[in-house]
């Protein structure tokens, strides 16, 4: 063991400075692990322990609808039997503008009624440190967030105009307890009185108001009084949860997260393995006679093994160190980085958790140790007769190392599988990346057998740079799998990005419109035509209204499905959902009767119905079928008469999942929606929407245009955080590229002497060099923007339902920006191979 | 005392079988120096080799004190060469990533014998090197590195050394030297000395010869206990 642990050691010295460049990569991978897993883990510990607060209570019973009738007394029962504590609070989005100003601007705002006793847990936060109390809210005062303040001109004190009443601002928001982490908002807070709600216009029929009841519940009773809860609204539409059920559920949420981004760190970690073993097998290749020497001196082949295994082991724990290091400093640096924004008001103490360490550092040794094992066992077949003469032939290829190639595979499965906390992502990560390794692994085939024919060049340096290209042993495959898989993150996300961004300039290049408006009573509809039409450039398409009503699909009668009730239409997802429907005789342009026939101008007294095909092909409903929805309380019935294709892309008609034939629901009360091009000056948009505020205080205004900034911003930020996955997989790509030419460089240099000798001046081996990266840089590089261009076509065609734009310079930049990077890496770590002199490398041989 | 009974080494050479050492029979009693020489090709490195269990004969056996090696696997005949053979090459064979004196230690840190680097440090000096056990092979000459094997070799004090030519690829002087070197471990430590040579000066100061030709040994110009093989 002391003689294992002494060579081992003393191996290192000389060894170290070539495999440093695998080992990094490892270490690269590890802080990428370790990063991402201590940061979730940071916010979830605290999410976790706060999820009350987040809840704002023990229990939340929360509905679409007002919680009223039979039920609502029975949950009022309950929650009294129970002994809790209860506080009614409302949610909804509407327009808010300064009072008084007749032509001033208008936002979106996110409006929170609540009573006395909100919150039960978490603590409001205002701004100057002042604390919450009811009676700031009371009796028509407003507490909102300084966006707003900032977005209308007010400050503390003024009044503001919402749904038609005025509120006087008595504070202003920092940090407001169950606001979820990350979530979409419309627009910024504002909090009022719940009794404040009630004589405001925005509890019209139709309007989007969430109704909820916090709880304060006695803990021994929580868990009984869920059940019970959870039984008597089973087949409503209320919701029942506890701060349990949301402490489990953030819990999941947030160890979903950590173990899928984890895989990113795994992906950079493996392709260090890859280089792991192709550095060891080059590594075992130069120490054969090391070997043989140690074997003719009484070494067994299993303290030869150990001593190499050994040096692997020490790297890779070097490099998994390097790693946890690396991540100790990004996640010193996280709380500058990301500011208080993030997690609003909530603090998070970042710093290195012990089990993402242990994850990380286990996953970087298991890794290294992996991939250089079958490369290793090959020191099994070194004879110490070597050293007499020379012998021909390579390493056998027994059992031993098949039997360790499925065990190794087996395990880099289990690892994936692992860090993906689910055998199934695990599994599906695995096939992928082993799919396009041998995909890259074909191409690199394809490459060598294109390049071939360069050999016979007469250009000097153009055959030997294929000669080196198409020799056994060479970097190609190596090079292509990771530079060519970096590309392809890089090119992809930001090729899909152009893409979308495009789609987007066309939209609103177009006559497409960029205002919605919602909540529109029927009284009003008049109204608020003449008041657009009159805001509108001469000649602009004018503006269209729509009946809307909010119905829940509550029982399928059908020849391939039956559902009897709610519960069972729970159990097929997202039919349970609320959708928005609408009742028209005719189609619009955008769709198309792909089954069943279009019905007649004419009311029919029976319900009838059109549904859009994906409901057809998701659940299996089709013509003939019989559908109950749920429409304001009351169950209605309707044959399905037709299926339609909506080309969701045409956003000028919109588009709806069931459209109803007119009759049914004419007469049930509901609201319309109407949606225009607005005008495109700034200063004509703001007063268009001041009217409206104005004069229909209850209806709620969508800017599109902001909306589609919003989207942008969102797109901008994911798409920053795959390049930096694209460009940590590069790094590692390059990193490996200069680890590889580290270990092939004996050979090269050697070969340049003699070349040298033989009369090739610098020169020309510069050129054969820079030839030799610069074709494997830019294979890669087509490799990468082929899948990226896959990639963009897939996603742009199937997920985001868009035409298809190639994003050709794009990609050609990326191709030559690759092979540059290659040729550039390349050449430099070449440098010996250039300056040597023939001699002393010839004399040293 | 060496004895090898019916030794013969086949190799395929392409695709066709090539005898490199007909069947042979030796013995090489304790303490003699023995020279084993031929023109190249004649199957003098590879009979030492087979000596030495750094490959196994086609047929027949080697007994080495009272251990038939042939009998060995590739472990016990690794730990049979740490304990009881010392072998010098002619290229030296030096490990490149270890120091004069790192390498001098490898086959008693093998052993784990105790004083290794106290000892180690005695051989340098005793092979004139005393200076040089932090060098790298790349930074001694031909002469010094084969100087190095030959301290390497007698690490265990091994009553048997095999030499491959250790003068093969050194001058006149430092060839010299490195004889007169292994003829003085031999009288020292009483070893049985088995050197394969080109040189006919060398062979004639050893106490008996073995001319090779063609995997054969050649009787009118061999002194030692040799025969056919059956």
């Amino acid at each position: 063991m002391r003689f294992v642990a002494a060579m081992a050691l003393r191996e290192m010295r000389a060894s170290w400075r070539r495999l440093l460049f695998f080992f990094l990569c490892i270490a690269l991978g590890v802080g990428a692990i370790v990063t991402l897993r201590s940061v979730i883990q940071s916010v979830r510990t605290v999410f976790a322990g706060e999820a009350r607060g987040l809840l704002g209570a023990d229990l939340v019973v929360s509905s679409g609808r007002p919680i009223e009738g039979d039920l609502a007394t029975r949950i009022d029962e309950r929650l009294a039997e129970a002994g809790a504590q209860v506080t009614r609070t409302a949610e909804t989005a509407t327009m808010a503008r300064a009072a008084g100003q007749g032509d001033g601007p208008a936002r979106m705002v996110e409006l929170k009624a609540v009573s006395v006793g909100f919150p039960y847990y978490g603590t409001l936060k205002l701004e100057g440190g002042a604390a919450y109390s009811h009676g700031l809210v009371a009796g028509g005062g407003a507490l909102v967030r300084p966006e707003l303040l900032a977005q209308l001109g007010l400050s503390r004190g003024d009044r503001l105009s919402i749904g038609g009443r005025d509120f006087t601002i008595r504070g202003v928001i920092d940090a407001e307890p169950g606001r979820r982490l990350g979530a979409f908002s419309l627009g910024p807070r504002v909090i009022i009185d719940l009794a404040d709600l009630q004589q405001t216009s925005l509890l019209a029929v139709g309007s989007r108001v969430t109704f909820q009841r916090l709880a304060k519940v006695p803990d021994a009773r929580l868990a009984a009084l869920t059940t019970t809860l959870r039984d008597d609204v089973k087949n409503s539409f209320i919701r029942v949860r506890s701060y349990t059920v949301t402490e489990g559920d953030l819990g999941e949420d947030f160890a979903r997260a950590e173990n899928y981004l984890s895989l990113v760190g795994l992906v950079v970690v493996i392709l260090g393995g890859v280089g792991v073993s192709s550095v060891t097998r080059v590594f075992v290749q130069q120490k054969i006679r090391t070997i043989a020497i140690l074997k003719c001196l009484g070494a067994r082949g299993g303290q030869v093994l150990a001593i190499y295994v050994a040096q692997v082991l020490a790297l890779g724990l070097l490099g998994s160190v390097v790693g946890v290091v690396l991540a100790l400093g990004v996640v010193a640096w996280i709380p500058a980085l990301l500011g208080p924004a993030l997690t609003q008001g909530i603090d998070v103490s970042y710093r290195l958790t012990p089990s993402a360490v242990l994850q990380g550092a286990a996953t970087g040794l298991l890794v290294s140790l992996l991939f250089s094992l079958v490369p290793l066992l090959d020191v099994r077949h070194v004879k110490p007769s070597g050293l007499l003469r020379d012998e021909a032939g390579g390493m056998p290829r027994d059992w031993v190392r098949w039997a360790a190639m499925v065990g190794v595979g087996g395990a880099l499965v289990a690892i994936t599988m692992w860090q993906a906390g689910s055998a199934r992502i695990g599994g599906i990560v695995a096939a992928g990346f082993t799919a396009l390794a041998v995909v890259l692994y074909l191409a690199g085939l394809g490459l060598i057998r294109a390049v071939r024919p360069l050999s016979a060049a007469s250009w000097f340096p153009l055959r030997h740079a294929a000669l080196q290209l198409t020799r056994p042993g060479g970097q190609v495959h190596l090079v292509l799998l990771t530079v060519g898989l970096g590309t392809f993150f890089i090119l992809g996300v930001r090729a899909l990005q152009n893409n979308l961004v495009q789609e987007v300039s066309v939209d609103l290049a177009s006559d497409a419109p960029d205002l919605f408006l919602l909540d529109i009573q029927r009284d009003q509809v008049d109204g608020v035509m003449q008041t657009l039409q009159s805001r509108l450039p001469a000649g602009a398409v004018p503006p269209r209204a729509l009946p809307v009503l909010r119905a829940r699909v509550v029982g399928v009668q059908g020849r391939d499905l039956t559902l009897e009730d709610y519960e069972d239409v729970r159990g097929r997802g997202s039919l349970a959902r609320e959708y928005t429907v609408t009742y028209r005789s005719g189609l619009e342009p955008n769709e198309r009767i792909i089954a069943g026939t279009p019905w007649d101008d004419t009311a029919a007294p029976g319900g009838e119905v059109s549904i859009e095909e994906s409901i057809r092909t998701r659940f299996g409903i089709d013509v003939g079928d019989t559908i109950r929805f749920d429409i304001l309380g009351r169950t209605l019935s309707a044959t399905v008469t037709s299926v339609r294709h909506v080309e969701w892309s045409d956003t000028r008609a919109g588009g709806f999942m069931f459209v109803f034939r007119p009759g049914l629901l004419d007469a049930a009360p509901h609201g319309l929606i109407a949606f225009v091009r607005g005008p495109a000056a700034t200063a004509d948009r703001a007063r268009l929407l001041s009217d409206l505020a104005r004069g229909y205080p209850n209806v709620s205004v969508i800017d599109g245009r902001e909306m589609l900034a919003a989207i942008a911003g969102v797109v901008d930020n994911v798409t920053l955080a795959v390049t930096v996955v694209g460009g940590l997989v590069v790094t590692s790509g390059l990193l490996i590229l200069v680890g590889a030419v580290a270990m092939t460089k004996f050979r090269r240099v050697y070969e340049a002497a003699i070349l040298k000798t033989l009369g090739a001046t610098r020169r020309v081996i510069a050129t054969m060099l820079l030839l030799e990266y610069a074709v494997l840089g830019a294979l890669a590089g087509v490799l990468g923007a082929a899948g990226a261009g896959g990639l963009t076509w897939a996603l742009s065609r199937y997920a985001f339902d868009m035409p298809f734009r190639a994003p050709t310079a794009l990609l050609l930049l990326g191709v030559v920006a690759c092979g540059l990077s290659v040729a550039l890496v390349g050449v430099v770590s070449s440098w010996d191979v250039l300056q040597k002199r023939p001699l002393s490398t010839l004399s040293g041989r | 005392m060496i004895t090898l009974r019916g030794v013969s080494k086949t190799v395929t050479s392409g695709d066709r079988p090539l005898t490199i050492l007909h069947s042979l029979d030796l013995d090489v009693p304790d303490g003699q120096f023995l020279a084993i020489v031929g023109p190249s090709g004649s199957g003098k490195t590879t009979l030492l080799g087979l000596m030495a269990g750094l490959d196994a004969p086609t047929t027949g056996s080697i007994v080495i004190g009272d251990t038939d090696i042939t009998a060995l696997d590739e472990d016990r005949l690794a730990v049979l060469r740490g304990a009881r053979i010392g072998f010098v090459f002619q290229f030296f064979h030096l490990v490149p990533s270890l120091t004069a004196l790192e390498n001098v230690l490898i086959p008693m840190e093998l052993v784990g014998r105790p004083g290794a680097r106290a000892r180690a440090i005695e051989l340098m000096r005793e092979v004139g090197l005393e200076d040089r056990g932090h060098h790298y092979p790349s930074q001694l000459s031909g002469g010094e590195q084969q100087r190095v094997a030959i301290a390497r070799a007698l690490a265990n004090d091994p009553p048997l050394i095999l030499a491959d030519e250790p003068t093969g690829n050194l001058d006149g002087a430092n060839g010299r030297h490195i004889l007169d070197l292994l003829l003085s471990v031999r009288r020292t430590r009483r070893a049985t000395l088995v050197l394969v040579t080109h040189d006919s000066d060398i062979a004639a100061l050893a106490d008996a010869r073995l001319t090779l030709r063609d995997g054969r040994p050649v009787p009118e110009a061999t002194t030692a206990g040799v025969g056919a093989g059956r």
